[in-house]
């Protein structure tokens, strides 16, 4: 299914971005979501692509049908006129299962697309994975890979490495053709992981823990996203992501080894009041506390919770506003 | 009542010392108060000095005649829907001006003009407003008013409920106006997310006045729903059996099923929610046992079949509309009766595809998503049975069809991008997105096409002349082109990866399609003026463009087959019904001049001012709750019991009209085919009041 | 019903098949009692989404008391005994009115009111036992579940005392006139109701925690 949408969904992509591209103005490659770096976005986007070919290939005609019906039988045009012509048990049948055809065959397609980007395991990750991952010299039995545990506050993201004692907040830097596993918390509400080039969304719930998983195929910068609104620093609470090649990665690591910013449960409290990122900040940490993320889990559970101050935006200008939004 | 508040709170103000906390410095703010009290200040220097105080005491506030609740339900909805359009408008001016670090900052604002602390509460407001108290409303006004008449019937199963009902929903609109000075209103958006709307993260009055807004509206609605579905299945005219029951009748009662019961899932959601917040349980809350998911699955148990709830009778609109102006009847009419029951029944089994993300185990989202697809069966089935309405017709393109043939076409990009929302795989790159928000209001825009459409087919049942077609078709097209411009720039930055509700736009590249979607705001803004000009030229010129029983000439169903605009009792005698399309049955064997030869007395309900007073002290209920002024809410509370209990003893609840007294009417009528302007205006040609009451 | 002249030979000149001059006279008693019966419907949704969620809530008792710790059967088995015979003591009330006897009438509804009231008394015993033990709603999501059905049924039976107190001196003011009929014949199906939803919270919540 997948390898044979591959060359539809080219030739999709052209037909769709031609008359589009220009709206984008200078920016290159607008469209994240026609230009995935990796499986399980790309996977996504196959199947966007799948579904809107099936379904043009019957709403393309009836929206030709009805301008047709439209014309020919307007007033002026003298068509031949039939009062009585109100039911034909032929075309009762044709109604209805044209629609019935029409969604078994997209029931289907959503069925399979569920396994294939599964955030508890996405079959295509396993599938694309393995023979680049024999490429990138990375141990190819199952389960293997880089574990990340992800914990929003508001309204920040920090991005823990249990097995490398490191974390960095508001960017998220993977290696490249590695299966990255995400398990993923919140200290105060609701937020939405996503990185459209990468990877689809996942609720991050306080108390709870979901799971995501996926693998960057290219090196670069993506944009990592949080797409539940969760109050008012929501806006300012974007992530940068880059995925780096294995050596680069490895630098990336020891630089935040030698970072002087400890992250422990009580230094995690402090990190977790409410700010608005407003500037973009970036931190890495090093010497994580083991169990950071159950800690967070577990004091959610225990009714742990960030107020958010009264009227926290109303003057942004403010000292006292800025003061607490670092 | 006891759960730990951030001060001030004293026994007498409650709360309200917090307004103090308020900066009404801010112009926006300042702009809001300016527009309504001219706009109240104006409308009550026009009332008194043309001197309709008691025309307007009499014959709209304390009336309980179908036609008029329809018609205010309608005037509220208009009223919401304009200061819904108003929050659209400073959404998009704000998300256009706060593109990239370097966008420029007034009022408090890091970026743009707004900052989260005002975006929020408009985003919230443009949500709520839009859905409960504008298309809402106007919906339930819409079958307030037709449905009486499509089935011959004199009046509501319960015509007092239906005032009650009409005042609850005045006091939610009321509520959440009274949220735009005093005090703020919920930022949580309008399905109030978990815990975001819990007390430690929305520590404001905000959120309270979105629960009670909500929750006395809903009421209303739901008793709406029991009048409704009374109304159709007791109070049909003889003849009128289910198989010829016009298909607008039947597209209510599937919607009023939907209403009855799913309302109260909602009223028992936020009810939960308001327990959290006040009683301090842990329903919600993200620990100690609460459950936050909880919240999300029953507030769109309630959500997803509200949808329908707006749409369906959309759909029979549309049904009633497209056969009129092509000269035939409706292809398949036993096949839309079934198509608007299944849309009903599957609309309970999908609320889950608005969380896919959530992270439940792919059979749940299979289930939910293949459930969802379900619903584009019989709804592409009412796409074909429109079609092939028109095949072999002789369309005419009046107003009212331009809006729906512009409805079905809208169906279509909206259904193609719902089957989109319904594939999982799909959906987790979409979902809040704007791509999503471009889609329900595509959809949403398909409620808006045929309601606009119904309320031009309609209006001249409603008050004896037709809307200028002029002015109606520039309305139409601008309406299109406004329509447009913002929603298809909106579903090209879906696809860019733009999620919704930001108030800072970081990414430049979506700069271009959020200035296109302001020039689309600016052509709505052309339209709203062209729709003004509408009512006003048509309401001038209304001498000229007086109509008979059968305005349109090729009109099908029953309610055409009284005079417009329709008398207060209805029908002159209860009409016999002998086919499905009535009107056209009359009208093919040329009985529709035919007069009945004698007159029956008319038995009527009484006006009464205590739907009135109760939405009064429900209104004082609801700010009092608001604002945790415990005597006064329990005042609002016991005033309500009160009028009921008072009600209750009332007598003289009804009155004869005398058969002479009808025949007078109907004959003078008759001798005047252009009917009397000063009272035709207002919706009928006698009040009520004017005729001799009789004891019953 | 005139359904005499739907044949197209009759119309035409006769107008008398296109009008019913009869006052069909809609039953106003069997159409309250529909209105009531769609509202009990919606009424019942509301318990039917409280329901689902205790289904969920009855394990969220995070490390307070348990549904078996606080529930006891057969004290909630007399509250059912009494609600159930201020039920049958309204359902007295309905024959009398049946016979059109107001003594008998005012006699039952009164001793239903009786009933209700202790029901709701041994309500009140029961919350209050409750919240000395500490077990309060807003320890946490199980105990508000449990209170919210519970307070949520007896509200519901204060409205029920409230309603047949209210008719009572309608009876006594006005006598079986047809609006005080349909009034009685609805809060009978109120008091019916509330025993239907009793017998769910007895069996969801108080055997629920007789159980092991």
């Amino acid at each position: 299914m997948f390898n044979r949408l591959k060359n539809h969904s080219r030739i999709a992509r052209l037909i769709v971005l031609t008359p589009v591209a220009f709206l984008g103005g200078c920016a290159d490659r607008p469209f994240w979501l026609f230009h995935p770096h990796g499986p399980v976005a790309g996977a996504e986007f196959h199947y966007l692509i799948a579904d809107v070919i099936v379904l043009s290939a019957i709403l393309l005609p009836v929206t030709a049908l009805l301008i047709w019906v439209l014309r020919r039988y307007r007033a002026a045009a003298r068509a031949p006129h039939d009062p009585r012509w109100t039911h034909s048990t032929r075309l009762e049948i044709v109604v209805w299962g044209i629609p019935l055809l029409t969604v078994g065959v997209l029931a289907y397609l959503s069925y399979q697309g569920v396994f294939a980007v599964n955030p508890y395991g996405p079959r295509v990750l396993a599938r694309a994975a393995a023979p680049e991952r024999a490429a990138a010299q990375v141990s190819a039995e199952p389960g293997a890979g880089l574990e990340v545990d992800v914990i929003t506050t508001d309204w920040q993201w920090l991005f823990v490495y249990p097995s490398l004692h490191i974390a960095s907040a508001n960017e998220l830097v993977v290696p490249t053709h590695v299966p990255i596993h995400f398990r993923l918390t919140s200290a105060t509400v609701t937020n939405d992981f996503f990185i459209p080039q990468l990877v689809g969304q996942i609720y991050v719930m306080p108390g709870m823990r979901t799971e995501q998983s996926m693998i960057a195929d290219r090196p670069g910068a993506y944009h990592g996203i949080d797409a539940e609104f969760s109050g008012p620093g929501f806006s300012w609470m974007d992530f940068k992501v880059r995925a780096l090649p294995r050596a680069k990665f490895e630098a990336w690591v020891r630089r935040a080894e030698h970072s002087n910013r400890r992250l422990s449960f009580r230094t995690f409290a402090r990190f977790a009041r409410p700010t608005v990122n407003l500037a973009g900040t970036i931190t890495r940490f090093s010497k994580v506390q083991p169990g950071l993320f159950a800690h967070v889990v577990a004091q959610a559970k225990a009714g742990k919770a960030y107020p958010t101050p009264y009227a926290f935006t109303e003057d942004m200008h403010e000292a006292k506003f800025l003061r607490h939004a670092d | 009542m006891l759960v730990h508040l951030p001060p001030p709170w004293n026994p007498i103000f409650g709360r309200l010392g917090l307004i103090l906390h308020y900066r009404y410095n801010n112009p926006m703010i300042f702009f809001a108060f300016e527009l309504v009290f001219v706009g109240a200040a104006i409308l009550l220097f026009w009332l008194t000095c043309t001197r309709r105080w008691h025309t307007l005491w009499r014959d709209w506030l304390t009336t309980v005649d179908h036609k008029k609740i329809g018609v205010m339900y309608i005037v509220i909805g208009l009223v919401m829907l304009f200061r819904g359009f108003f929050d659209a408008l400073m959404i998009r001016t704000q998300q256009a001006m706060a593109v990239g670090p370097t966008a420029v900052s007034f009022l408090g604002a890091a970026h743009g003009y707004l900052p989260p602390f005002h975006l929020d509460q408009v985003f919230t407001a443009h949500g709520t407003i839009m859905i409960l108290l504008a298309v809402t409303p106007i919906l339930v006004g819409l079958m307030n008013l037709i449905v009486p008449l499509q089935i011959g019937a004199r009046d509501m199963a319960y015509p007092y409920l239906n005032a009650v009902g009409l005042w609850l929903t005045a006091t939610a609109a009321a509520l959440v106006m009274i949220a735009l000075f005093i005090g703020d209103f919920s930022h949580a958006g309008w399905v109030g997310l978990t815990p975001l709307t819990e007390l430690a993260y929305s520590p404001g009055p905000g959120v309270d006045y979105w629960i009670w807004a909500v929750q006395i509206g809903g009421l209303g609605t739901t008793l709406g729903a029991v009048n409704l579905l009374a109304t159709i299945i007791k109070m049909r005219a003889p003849g009128m059996t289910w198989p010829r029951l016009p298909i607008f009748t039947w597209t209510s009662v599937a919607t009023n099923i939907i209403a009855l019961t799913s309302f109260p899932v909602l009223t028992a959601a936020v009810g939960m929610l308001a327990l959290d917040r006040y009683v301090g349980t842990h329903f919600f809350t993200a620990g100690l046992g609460g459950d936050l998911m909880m919240y999300t699955n029953l507030f769109w148990t309630w959500g997803h079949p509200e949808v329908y709830f707006l749409v369906l009778p959309a759909f029979g609109m549309i049904s009633e509309i497209i056969p009129t102006f092509s000269e035939k009847p409706l292809f398949g009419y036993t096949t839309m009766v079934l198509a608007s029951m299944a849309i009903a029944g599957v609309s309970w089994s999908v609320w889950l595809h608005h969380f896919f993300t959530m992270g439940a185990s792919p059979g749940v989202n299979t289930y939910f998503s293949i459930a969802t697809m379900l619903v584009g069966i019989p709804t592409g089935v009412k796409v074909f049975n429109w079609l092939f309405t028109m095949y072999r017709g002789k369309l005419h393109f009046e107003t009212p069809m331009l809006w729906a043939v512009g409805a079905i076409f809208l169906l279509i990009s909206g259904g193609m991008t719902g089957m989109m929302l319904a594939v999982p795989a799909i959906n987790y790159i979409v979902h809040n997105s704007v791509f999503v928000v471009a889609h329900f209001h595509n959809m949403i825009l398909v409620i808006v096409y045929a309601t606009f459409g119904a309320v031009t087919f309609w209006f001249p049942k409603v008050f004896g002349f037709k809307l200028d077609g002029r002015y109606g078709r520039r309305f139409f097209w601008s309406f299109t082109a406004g329509s447009l411009l913002v929603f298809v720039p909106m579903y090209l930055l879906g696809l860019m990866g733009m999620t919704r509700r930001l108030d800072y736009i970081a990414h430049p590249a979506w700069y271009p399609l959020l200035l296109i979607q302001v020039v689309g705001i600016g052509i709505y803004i052309l339209s709203v003026i062209y729709f003004l000009g509408m009512l006003a030229v048509s309401i001038n010129r209304r001498e000229t463009r007086r109509v008979g029983a059968d305005a349109w000439g090729s009109a099908r169903s029953l309610e055409w087959a009284t005079r417009s605009p329709v008398p207060f009792y209805n029908f002159a005698v209860t009409p016999v019904v002998h086919a499905r399309d009535e009107w056209a049955w009359r009208r093919e064997r040329g009985l529709t001049d035919l007069r009945p030869e004698r007159y029956v007395d008319i038995h009527l309900p009484r006006n009464t001012v205590v739907p009135l007073v109760i939405g009064a002290f429900s209104l004082v209920f609801g700010f009092a709750m608001v604002w945790r002024i415990w005597w006064m809410a329990a005042c609002g509370l016991v005033g309500v019991i009160a009028a009921v209990i008072i009600r209750s003893f009332a007598r003289d609840t009804d009155y004869v009209v005398p058969a002479e007294e009808v025949r007078r009417l109907e004959e003078a009528a008759a001798r005047a085919p252009r009917p009397d302007t000063a009272t035709a205006a207002a919706g009928a040609t006698l009040p009520p009041h004017a005729q001799p009451s009789v004891r019953s | 019903m005139t359904m005499k002249t739907t044949d197209d030979t009759a119309t035409g000149q006769a107008t008398g098949g296109l009008w019913a001059f009869e006052d069909r006279g809609h039953d106003p008693v069997s159409t309250r009692t529909l209105g009531f019966w769609l509202y009990l419907l919606s009424d019942a949704m509301i318990f039917a989404a409280l329901f689902a969620a205790w289904g969920v809530y009855l394990h969220n008792t995070a490390g307070g008391p348990t549904i078996h710790g606080i529930v006891h059967p057969l004290y909630a088995f007399a509250e059912t005994a009494v609600l159930f015979t201020g039920v049958f003591a309204y359902g007295l009330a309905m024959s009398a009115v049946k016979r059109a006897w107001r003594g008998g009438a005012l006699l039952a509804m009164a001793a239903a009111l009786g009933f209700g009231a202790w029901f709701l008394g041994m309500e009140i015993h029961e919350f209050s036992g409750l919240a000395a033990l500490g077990a309060v709603p807003e320890r946490s999501g199980f105990l508000s579940a449990y209170w919210t059905i519970i307070a949520l049924h007896g509200a519901h039976i204060a409205l029920a005392l409230l309603w047949t107190g209210l008719m009572l001196v309608q009876v006594l003011w006005s006598g079986f006139t047809e609006k005080v009929v349909y009034r009685l014949l609805n809060l009978r199906l109120f008091w019916h109701y509330q025993a239907v939803i009793w017998v769910c919270v007895y069996v969801f919540v108080y055997l629920r925690g007789a159980m092991r």
